[in-house]
Order: structure tokens, then sequence, then C-alpha cells
């Protein structure tokens, strides 16, 4: 009996589950053993730790890693940050929410690239942004904007680009919760601040957390927004890879990509285990 | 019925390669006739695709074959040719590549001779070092330069060595950029000034510590003048900000430029040279893979790719430096003395161990 149980479970799980495991497992297989010398398509195939002593050895690499983490990080915290008043705003239906909420979500349906390419544009030497400015007589002469040593304009990308996802994931979380429980607060005498602190943030810690993880690794292994608009003078890690890719070192792009998928895995679950314990106080 | 179909299946199969074989002892006659029957062609080529699907037309009205070009990437069509090499029959007529890319793999395992094609001297096999012999032959010739701005940069005065491009940029700081990657023009200008201010000999491969330590002075000499220039994008991102004004010279591609400005997307006063201290030029070359699906039909393509009418087409069209000595060349965008500062491509594996060595020491310290 048990083993049929067992057996019809596998059998469940196998159309979503196995196909999953497959596709991931295959390529994650590839990609470690191609890191290791394996799978070589210009040379011999032979077990080498030559290509990851090699790799933690550069300055590119180190640099790429910081980079990465970076963009990864601080496009989580300000889409989410971003998305929070927002969700709390459109908590209870107003005339235009729907509306509004459909508007802000609109960068979903707008590929990366394209993003990418009308910021550029707005922002270029002699673009909308520069005209303005002049025009208004703040600026005296264009200012060079594009491709910002900080990654500012990554950022912005990034923020615009994935607000939109952390609100509908906070949306629902925000909505749960009660009026009763939101009252009850305040009829104890909390602030706005505190209701938020102590009872909005607890109840969507959850939520949150998804929309980090899940902006994080997106944005961690950016590659469009980087190659558009971010600073010529770093590169991400996607970015390292395709270049090592693209002069036929396919070890060293599988070092990169299995570093990328590491770095996505581990600063993930920091990044969730931290947001949970500020979101419920634990650290002030 | 499956019996049926693999029957079909091997004698087409059969059918196919026996033509493949059949081709050098075949008339270029019965080559053409041949061609016709096959009907059609696969050209893999990785830029300029559109274009080259209305310049292909003149050929596909001559011999009633179509010409197919996918899309693809010049390392995506590269690596397929050489996934689906073992394959009996594949995808690929025609593989269009760089010269340095034909470099880097064995020519006679992978290409078909190309020795069935009607004879004409003025086609060109040796290019930028590189010698194609019986299994490529180029058909686009390319040259990098400075593209700038007549008006602010005067004809008469333009800068021809390191030390010259350093007094520019001293006296117009952020007006000259250059590329790193995505394109070769960057690359070129940074490895001609590391050539000629470091004296390194970049026609040899070999990779030595004494010999990347060589490279010292040329990148002291870029991060001593660092906040004079600006690093761009791509070959496309300089181009661009020069033809807005924002910068005044950038190194680019000859055909790249031509292009942009016949389709009206650069303005036509940008002109272009080549700095005595010389830059990069080489091209691309084409090559039928042994198992292609349409291999009479891919011959008659490269012939007429190669020809003199189709070379003058693309010097008009495109720019480009002709392939074929019997070409006209009157529509480059530099006099022919200039040519003569042309440089070849740095030999691997020095040259990506030089790249390596640039971006960590000169734009990441940026």
């Amino acid at each position: 009996m048990k083993l049929r149980r067992g057996l019809l479970i596998i059998g469940l799980l196998t159309p979503g589950l196995g196909l999953i495991l497959a596709l991931i497992g295959t390529v994650v297989y590839i990609a470690v053993s191609q890191s290791f010398g394996y799978y070589s398509l210009n040379g011999t195939s032979e077990f080498s730790t030559e290509f990851w002593s090699k790799m933690a050895g550069r300055k590119a690499f180190k640099r790429s890693i910081q980079y990465s983490i970076y963009i990864g990080v601080f496009s989580a915290i300000f889409s989410v940050a971003l998305a929070y008043p927002l969700a709390i705003w459109l908590r209870k239906p107003f005339a235009g929410s729907n509306f509004i909420g459909a508007v802000l979500k609109a960068p979903l349906l707008v590929h990366g690239l394209v993003a990418a390419f009308l910021f550029i544009n707005v922002i270029s030497y002699h673009g909308i942004l520069n005209q303005f400015m002049q025009w208004l007589g703040i600026w005296s002469e264009p200012r060079r904007l594009q491709n910002d040593p900080n990654a500012y304009g990554v950022l912005i990308l990034q923020t615009w680009k994935n607000m939109p996802f952390a609100l509908l994931l906070l949306t629902g979380a925000v909505q749960s919760i009660s009026d009763d429980v939101l009252d009850a607060a305040r009829d104890l005498g909390a602030g706005t601040w505190d209701r938020f602190r102590r009872i909005i943030a607890p109840l969507t810690v959850s939520g949150m957390q998804a929309a980090m993880v899940i902006i994080f690794i997106g944005a961690v292994a950016d590659f469009s927004f980087q190659v558009i608009a971010g600073p010529t003078n770093k590169q991400s890690l996607s970015q390292l890879m395709v270049s090592f890719k693209g002069r036929g070192d396919w070890h060293s792009a599988a070092v990169v990509g299995v570093s990328l998928m590491m770095i996505a895995l581990v600063g993930s679950a920091i990044l969730a285990v931290v947001a949970r314990m500020v979101m419920r106080g634990r650290i002030k | 019925m499956i019996k049926s179909l693999l029957a079909t299946t091997a004698l087409l199969a059969s059918a196919t390669m026996s033509f493949a074989g059949d081709l050098s002892s075949m008339s270029w006659d019965d080559i053409v006739t041949q061609a016709k029957e096959e009907g059609e062609v696969t050209w893999y080529v990785w830029y300029l695709r559109d274009d080259f699907r209305r310049a292909v037309q003149v050929f596909e009205e001559e011999y009633g074959i179509s010409v197919t070009i996918p899309e693809g990437t010049a390392a995506g069509n590269s690596e397929k040719m050489l996934a689906e090499r073992d394959r009996e029959t594949g995808d690929i007529d025609v593989l269009a590549w760089g010269t340095d890319g034909f470099a880097t793999v064995d020519l006679a395992p992978l290409f078909s001779s190309l020795s069935v094609l009607p004879a004409d001297d003025g086609r060109v096999v040796e290019l930028a070092g590189f010698d194609g012999g019986d299994h490529v032959v180029a058909f686009w010739g390319n040259q990098t330069g400075i593209a700038y701005d007549p008006a602010h940069v005067s004809a008469d005065n333009l800068p021809q060595t390191p030390d010259e491009f350093a007094a520019f940029w001293a006296e117009n700081p952020g007006k000259f950029g250059f590329n790193y990657e995505k394109g070769g023009s960057g690359p070129s200008f940074y490895q001609n000034t590391l050539r000629v201010v470091a004296d390194i000999d970049f026609s040899n491969g070999e990779v030595t510590d004494e010999r990347l330590a060589a490279i010292q002075p040329g990148i002291d000499f870029f991060n001593e003048h660092a906040e004079n220039y600006v690093v761009t994008a791509s070959n496309a991102d300089s181009i661009i900000r020069a033809s807005d004004g924002e910068l005044w010279m950038v190194p680019a591609w000859e055909d790249h430029l031509a292009g942009l400005q016949n389709r009206g997307e650069v303005r036509e006063e940008i002109k272009f040279y080549i700095p005595e201290m010389g830059m990069n030029g080489g091209g691309n070359g084409v090559a039928i893979p042994l198992n292609a699906p349409n291999p009479a039909a891919a011959a008659v393509f490269v012939n007429w790719l190669t020809s003199p009418e189709t070379q003058s087409m693309f010097n008009k069209d495109f720019g480009t430096a002709p392939m074929n000595t019997a070409a006209d060349d009157s529509f480059a965008l530099v006099p022919n003395e200039q040519r003569a500062f042309r440089q070849v491509w740095g030999a691997q594996p020095f040259r990506g161990e030089v790249e390596a060595s640039f971006i960590d020491n000169v734009i990441l310290e940026r």
C-alpha cells in the first residue's frame, strides 16, 4: 500500500517536478563539468581545477561579483521599498484604483532591452532630460549621464522594471490583512508607522521575502540593462560570462556561470533571512 | 510505412552526399545546372542581414535560386557549424565568418574545396595574415580607423600617433571615446596604441610573463590620460555619439560607418581616416561546410559573392574594401594611400591576454 502510494505521488509529481529537475539538472551538470575542464568544445576534455584557480586570481572576476551583488541587493531593496507604500495605498479599492494599479504594472509588459534603449534616449547627451534641464536654465550645457560609473541608471531601470512585480506580491499580502486587526491597533493608539512596523510588516513578510528573492536573483544576473545603460568601467557577472564565451573560453565562462548560480542561491537565502529578521523587528 | 520512410531518407541522404562528392568532377556549367535544381541556398551571416537580403535579390533573379539568411550571431553560427559537423547533412550551405575565426579551426575537415569555382585571379584568399587556401575565400574587406566630426576637428590636423592623440585628449577632454568590447574598432585603437607605445610585436602569439609585462608603458599611457577620454559601450554607441555631436573622434569600422551613412542613420558629414600609427584591417570570408545540404547552389553563390560585380556593389552600397582585385573601389571612405597603414589583428592567444590585461588594468581602474 505504501509502495503504491509512493509511486502515485512520484507519478503525480513527475510531469512538473521531473521536468524542472531534468532541465535545471542538465544545465547545472554541464556548467559544473565545463568549469572543471570537461565538455571542451575546442580542446581536450579532462579534469582540471586550473579554470577556477585562474579565475579566483582575476581582478575582473572579483569586481564583477561585488558589482552584481550591489545591483542585486539594491534593486531588491528599492523595488520593495517603493512597492510597500503603493500596496498599502491600493489596499482598499477607490475610484480609479484599478486604473492606477494597471498603470503601475505596465513596466511588466515592456521588455528590459526596450526599456534600456528608451532610458538611454531620455538621458543621452542631447536627450530630453538634458534639453529640459538646459531649458529650465539649471544646466548651462549638456551633461554626460549615459553609462554612469555608479550604475544609478541600472538601479533606476531595475527598480522601474521590478517594482510592479513586488507590488503584485505585496498587494495580495496587504489585502489579506483584515480591517479588524488594523482598527484594533489604531484603537490601542498605534500610529501609521507602528501599524506598519507591528502589524503589516510581520503579516506580509512572506510576500516581501518572495519579492526580494526573485528580484535579487534576476538583478544579480542582469545582462541587458548592464550592456546598454551600465557603467563601462564595471562588468556584471553575466557580462563577464558572455565575454569569456565570446572569446571561445567556455571553461572560464562556466566558472563564472556556476559562481553566479551559487551567489544567487546563497545570496537569496541570506537576503530572505535578513529581511525576515528586519521585518519581524529582530534587527532594529 | 516506417521502412519506406527510412529507405527514402537514406536514399535522399546518399544522393545528397553523392552530389557533394561529385562536384569536383563536374564542369562549372553542370554545377550551375545542379544548383538550379537544388533551387535554394542558406547563407549564415551574422551582420547586416536585412541589407544582404536585399543585395542577394540580384543573385536570386539571375539564377532562380532563393537565398535564405537566418538570424544568428557570429559565435552562434560558427558554433552551430562546429556542433553539426558530424551530421550527415547540416543546415548551413555557406558560412560567413571573420578570418580570425576561420584561423581558429582546421579547415580541411570542415569545409569543401573551392577549387570547383571558375578560375578568377582577382579573388582574395590571403587576408590579414590568414590564408584560406582551397577552403575559404574573402568576400568582405573591412578596416578600422577614426571617424571624426569635421565641424570640430580639422582634416589638416588629424592625430596620427599616440602622442598626438594624447595631445588631442588634453586639448579636448571628453571628446574622444572608444569601446573596449562589443565590436572591434575600439580594441583596434587601444591595441595599436599599446603596440606603438610599448613596442610590442602583436604578430607573435606566444604568451609569456615577460611579454605581458612589456605592455606596461602602454597601460601607463592610457591611465595617465584616463580623465580625458571616454569609454563607450560598443562600436555603434561610439558612432552614434559622434553623429549626435557628443564626441568628436571615435574609432570605427569603415564599412559600418558607410552603411549607417548610406541608410541615413549617421550624419554624412562624419569623416573617416586611418592614422599613420596604423589600425587593424581584415575581413570576412565564406566557406561551404562539407555537409552543406545544397553544395552546388552554395558554390554558385560563393562565386557570385566574390565576383568583381558583386564586390563593386558592396563597395558602393556598404563601403567595403573590395575582395576582388578587378572590382571598383572608388566609393571607399579612405583614399588608397591610407590603406598602407593597415595593421593585421594580433595573433592569439597573446592578443586575448592583452585584452584581459587592458580590462583589468585600464578599464576597471577608471
